[in-house]
């Protein structure tokens, strides 16, 4: 068979059944590693590639599903022994029959950071070596399969994108819920895996025919007509003794109901057998594929959460440091649990994708974006808006996404266009295209369609749909261009007539200078979604701007029942109250906080001695911290010195990802009034050194959960010393004790919060 | 395999978790556990895997005495993984941000959730393999604990394949992510067995026991 045939898509093209269980059958003894037959027992491994191939598969998937560094070490084979004979075995049998042979790869057997500790950049690594090393072997096609992380999934196609030039076909198995073990959608998966690149995309393993059926046909809607779905189900559902509950026929009479859905290519996984996919070639033997009828629209995603841009939808504008102290400092700080909260905050208020904008003079922002990506897919599972204007920066945050975003953004430039669009359709993203150019912002709406225009045949060009297209026909400040905002309005409009791509604007732009900035800001909104307006990047705590966003969608029938809105005004009391500024209150200062510090101690004494539980004191931390974040944001706005007792850096160690109880500590420290740098989990000692060596910081508290992570505790300390810094180190977690933690060198032992807080007064006061 | 979710997450146990055994919650604190538990059992996914392999499938070597004493007159292993998936770890993460009070709440209330799966999924497995097969089990040890080293995790979670089979993976430090995950290890046999709770002579915590320290164990809690 020739590789087009996969593309051409004029035959059912058959893939061949499973091979574990194969194995197993003629001979793999429990215990013994599968990926090492094509060694250890080549004949029989050639002979089940044989089968497959005189039932009919056109592709055969040679056996190095587990063939990677970590799953074979210490089995006294090389990777590069372990692919060259599995591609070898596959080859014999393929020779035979024509049939195409493909270098398998299954998940890495490690989950990713956030989940868990694999770097994306090592798991690209290991894919990469494999699949150099497949390609080198003579591999036809490269077959990402029974994938459930889509970040793996990610990886592993950009190691395949950047190191051959075979086709890739991935496959991930969804649950009966419709989700990956991860949680990532059918949607999701189809329009990030298709933005990668993947030349053919599939569903394998975990399920049936017939429970996969539904979930093939979403991916055949979710996918561009070019882009061949195959599917690889189970013999059905597995019964309690590990065997599965189809025969051959009823598996082939299941998957004849395929036929119609648009998928061109089908095989077996687990449990499946040669006699599967030889039923497979009788039954579909009359039938020719089905077109695929995609449809097309506007999408954003994580794996999580598939944001279909269909009517207005709500862009978290607060995670941008323009105009913001706190978030400056926390920037500068390389604090990620501030712009985090944040984040949280956003979610809970409506926003469906969160702006994330890192462009602060004297910081390195291409570094600082990256890792404050990194540091929100931990914690939210909105879709991210990639606000910079440095390539480097968006090449990088744009790399180590997990899902498609949205770059904010291009301008009519043509350098602008050149460098960033090749960057949008190399990771997926959907672009927003800002209306001005080298001469500015053009004042009349004409101006600015006429560089809408240029932008969209730029992006189609790059080879970026008309659906993945943002146009922000730019909001003007009213209190100086009043004339502007009926501009904006009427380029937005033309371009989402004439142009059919979609609109963004950043609404609070329109109130500068003006007061009562809310009124404004909300009627502005207003008019704009009635012109056609897609996303608005807006701050969605102001409960006015979402009230508007709310009684539209109701006004506009996009939520039925007006459910949503029901939902979330039923309890609500409006109170419209307006208050003179010389009546208000004066805000707090850096004393306010004496009270809640006494407070807390007494609170801390009151839970050492039994008269207070833990529940009950980090109910009263928690309230307390609101309170410290509010004078703190007053402080950094009014620019006082903060009313810090000193700053403390704190880690949970390279390794570990258990750190309730560093989080824990970190906030009776912040309740005491200790500025708390907080560098979150699984922490390399050079970032804990680079954070004492640029803050100063006297002391640094480490906390390790488990046996196996205590050295890397000990690790940090050993680097703090060899660094020359003049800083204290206190350590805490289940497994250690004070002699342990004197052992690694340690200054202090805390075994909980209160006693970090001592630690802290005797030096720090 | 996904499992099923129970209705309710045991409170006694939430509370001892979080230190505060035998105490009566007040207003607020109930609330709070309310509030724990409705999050906790929305964003938890619990899945197992397991397998029955005959004893020599996982290395006796260098894997310290509990072990070996655990399965003392068994012909098998029945390995078990369990895990309340990667959502709930998210949901953690949020709640460490925004309110570490219900954060402590949900981490505790997630622990005993994960305990009351692999207590209903032990209970079946018990019944099923004596009735089907003929086989009793002792009970659930886990790598980590007495002297049985963590980094048996990796062979096991590679026997059972649980990276296919629910979704579990072992990183480079032989932790288990999902974090709120755990794995087991019971033996199988022909007749009776009871297994070996690893005593305190080799526990991790011994110095600093709670327990202990009021006179008991962990296992007379």
């Amino acid at each position: 068979m020739q590789i087009r045939e996969v593309f051409d898509r004029r035959r059912f093209v058959l893939l061949d059944g499973g091979m574990g269980t194969q194995l197993q059958s003629r001979g793999l003894q429990p215990g013994e590693k599968p990926e090492l037959a094509a060694l250890t027992m080549p004949d029989t491994l050639t002979a089940i590639h044989r089968d497959y191939a005189a039932a009919g598969a056109d592709i055969l998937l040679a056996n190095t599903f587990g063939a990677n560094a970590k799953k074979l070490a210490g089995c006294g084979y090389t990777l590069q022994q372990v692919i060259q004979a599995s591609l070898a075995c596959a080859r014999t049998a393929a020779e035979e029959t024509g049939a195409l042979v493909g270098l398998d790869i299954g998940p890495l057997g490690e989950l990713l950071a956030p989940a868990g500790t694999l770097a994306f950049a090592d798991a690209y690594d290991r894919f990469a070596e494999v699949i150099r090393l497949g390609a080198e072997a003579g591999a036809d096609l490269v077959f990402l399969e029974t994938m459930t992380d889509l970040y793996e999934l990610k990886a592993a196609i950009l190691a395949a994108k950047e190191t051959c030039t075979l086709p890739v076909f991935t496959s991930m198995s969804f649950e009966a819920r419709g989700r990956t073990f991860t949680g990532c959608t059918v949607e999701s998966y189809a329009v990030t895996a298709v933005g990668l690149g993947a030349d053919a995309v599939g569903i394998n393993c975990s399920l049936g025919p017939k429970e996969i059926l539904p979930f093939a046909k979403r991916l055949c809607r979710s996918v561009p007509a070019g882009v061949p779905v195959f599917v690889k189900p189970n013999a059905g559902l597995p019964n309690p003794d590990g065997s599965y509950n189809l025969n051959a026929a009823e598996f082939a009479a299941e998957m004849q109901e395929y036929a119609a859905t648009g998928i061109s290519m089908l095989g077996g996984c687990c449990g499946t057998t040669p006699a599967f996919i030889a039923a497979l070639r009788d039954a579909f033997a009359a039938h020719t594929p089905a077109d695929k009828i995609p449809v097309r629209r506007s999408s954003l995603c994580t794996p999580v959460r598939f944001v279909d841009v269909q009517g207005i939808t709500v862009v978290g504008e607060r995670i941008n440091p323009t105009g913001k102290k706190r978030l400056k400092q926390a920037l500068r700080d390389g604090d990620s649990s501030y712009p985090c909260a944040q984040a949280v905050a956003q979610a809970e208020a409506g926003a469906q994708v969160l702006d994330v904008n890192a462009g602060l003079p004297g910081i390195d922002e291409a570094a600082t974006l990256e890792h404050l990506v990194q540091e929100l897919q931990a914690v939210t599972d909105l879709p991210l808006q990639l606000d910079s204007t440095d390539p480097a920066a968006l090449a990088r945050a744009l790399r180590i996404y997990n899902g498609k975003p949205i770059v904010n953004s291009v301008n009519g430039e043509q350098k602008v266009l050149d460098a960033i669009l090749p960057l949008c359709k190399k990771y997926g993203a959907a672009v927003v295209g800002l209306t001005l150019d080298e001469k500015g912002i053009p004042p009349t709406a004409e101006g600015r369609f006429a560089i809408a225009q240029k932008i969209t045949a730029a992006a189609n060009a790059a080879g970026i749909p008309n659906e993945d297209i943002y146009i922000d026909c730019l909001t003007l400040t009213a209190s100086a261009q009043q004339e502007g905002a009926a501009q904006t309005l009427a380029a937005l409009a033309r371009c989402k007539r004439e142009l059919g791509v979609r609109t963004v604007l950043g609404v609070s732009n329109i109130s500068f200078g003006l007061p009562c900035r809310g009124y404004l800001n909300t009627t502005f909104l207003t008019m704009a979604m009635s012109a056609g307006l897609d996303l608005a990047i807006m701050n969605p705590n102001t409960p006015e701007m979402m009230a508007a966003v709310r009684a539209y969608r109701v006004l506009t029938a996009q939520d039925a029942q007006s459910a949503d809105y029901v939902a979330a005004y039923a309890d609500v009391q409006l109170q419209t109250t307006q208050t003179l500024k010389t009546a208000a209150p004066q805000p707090g200062s850096a004393q306010s906080g004496d009270a809640l510090y006494d407070a807390v101690r007494r609170g801390l004494k009151a839970e050492a001695k039994g008269s207070v539980f833990l529940p009950q004191l980090l109910q009263a931390a928690t309230a307390a911290q609101a309170a410290f974040e509010a004078i703190k944001a007053k402080i950094a706005a009014s620019g006082q010195a903060t009313g810090s007792k000193g700053r403390i850096v704190i880690a949970t160690v390279k390794g570990d990802v258990h750190d309730i109880g560093k989080n824990i500590v970190r906030v009776i420290l912040e309740n005491y009034g200790y500025d708390v740098l907080d560098l979150g989990r699984d922490v390399a000692p050079e970032r804990v050194v680079e954070a004492v060596q640029r803050t100063g910081a006297k002391l640094v508290g480490l906390s390790a959960l488990m046996t196996t992570t205590v050295p890397n505790m000990q690790a940090t300390i050993e680097a703090l010393h060899a660094a020359g810094l003049d800083c204290k180190v206190m350590v805490g977690g289940a497994v250690l004790t004070p002699d342990y933690a004197r052992m690694i060198g340690a200054d202090y032992y805390c075994k909980d919060a209160k006693a970090s807080a001592d630690v802290a007064k005797q030096l720090l006061g | 395999m996904q499992r099923p979710k129970p209705a309710v997450i045991d409170r006694a146990t939430a509370l001892r978790y979080m230190g505060a055994a035998g105490w009566q919650p007040d207003a607020a604190a109930a609330a709070l556990l309310d509030k724990a538990e409705a999050l906790v059992l929305d964003a938890a996914t619990p899945r197992a895997a397991l397998r029955l392999l005959p004893r020599s499938a996982l290395p006796t070597e260098g894997q310290g005495n509990d072990l070996r004493r655990h399965l003392e007159g068994c012909s098998h292993l029945l390995l078990m993984a369990a895990t309340l998936g990667g959502e709930l770890d998210k949901l953690l993460r949020r709640l460490e941000l925004s309110d570490i009070a219900l954060a402590t709440a949900a981490d505790a209330m997630a622990s005993v959730l994960l305990e009351q799966v692999c207590d209903a999924l032990e209970a079946e497995q018990r019944a099923y393999f004596l009735q089907q097969r003929g086989l009793y089990l002792t009970g659930r040890y886990a790598p980590g604990y007495g002297d049985c080293p963590l980094a048996l995790n990796d062979e096991l979670c590679l026997a059972i394949d649980t990276v296919r089979g629910c979704g579990l993976a072992v990183t480079e430090q032989h932790l288990l992510s999902p974090r709120k995950s755990t794995t087991a290890i019971l033996g199988a046999a022909d007749h009776p067995v009871t297994g070996y709770r690893a005593g305190c002579a080799t526990c991790h915590l011994q110095k600093k026991c709670a327990y202990r320290k009021r006179g008991i164990t962990c296992a007379d809690s």
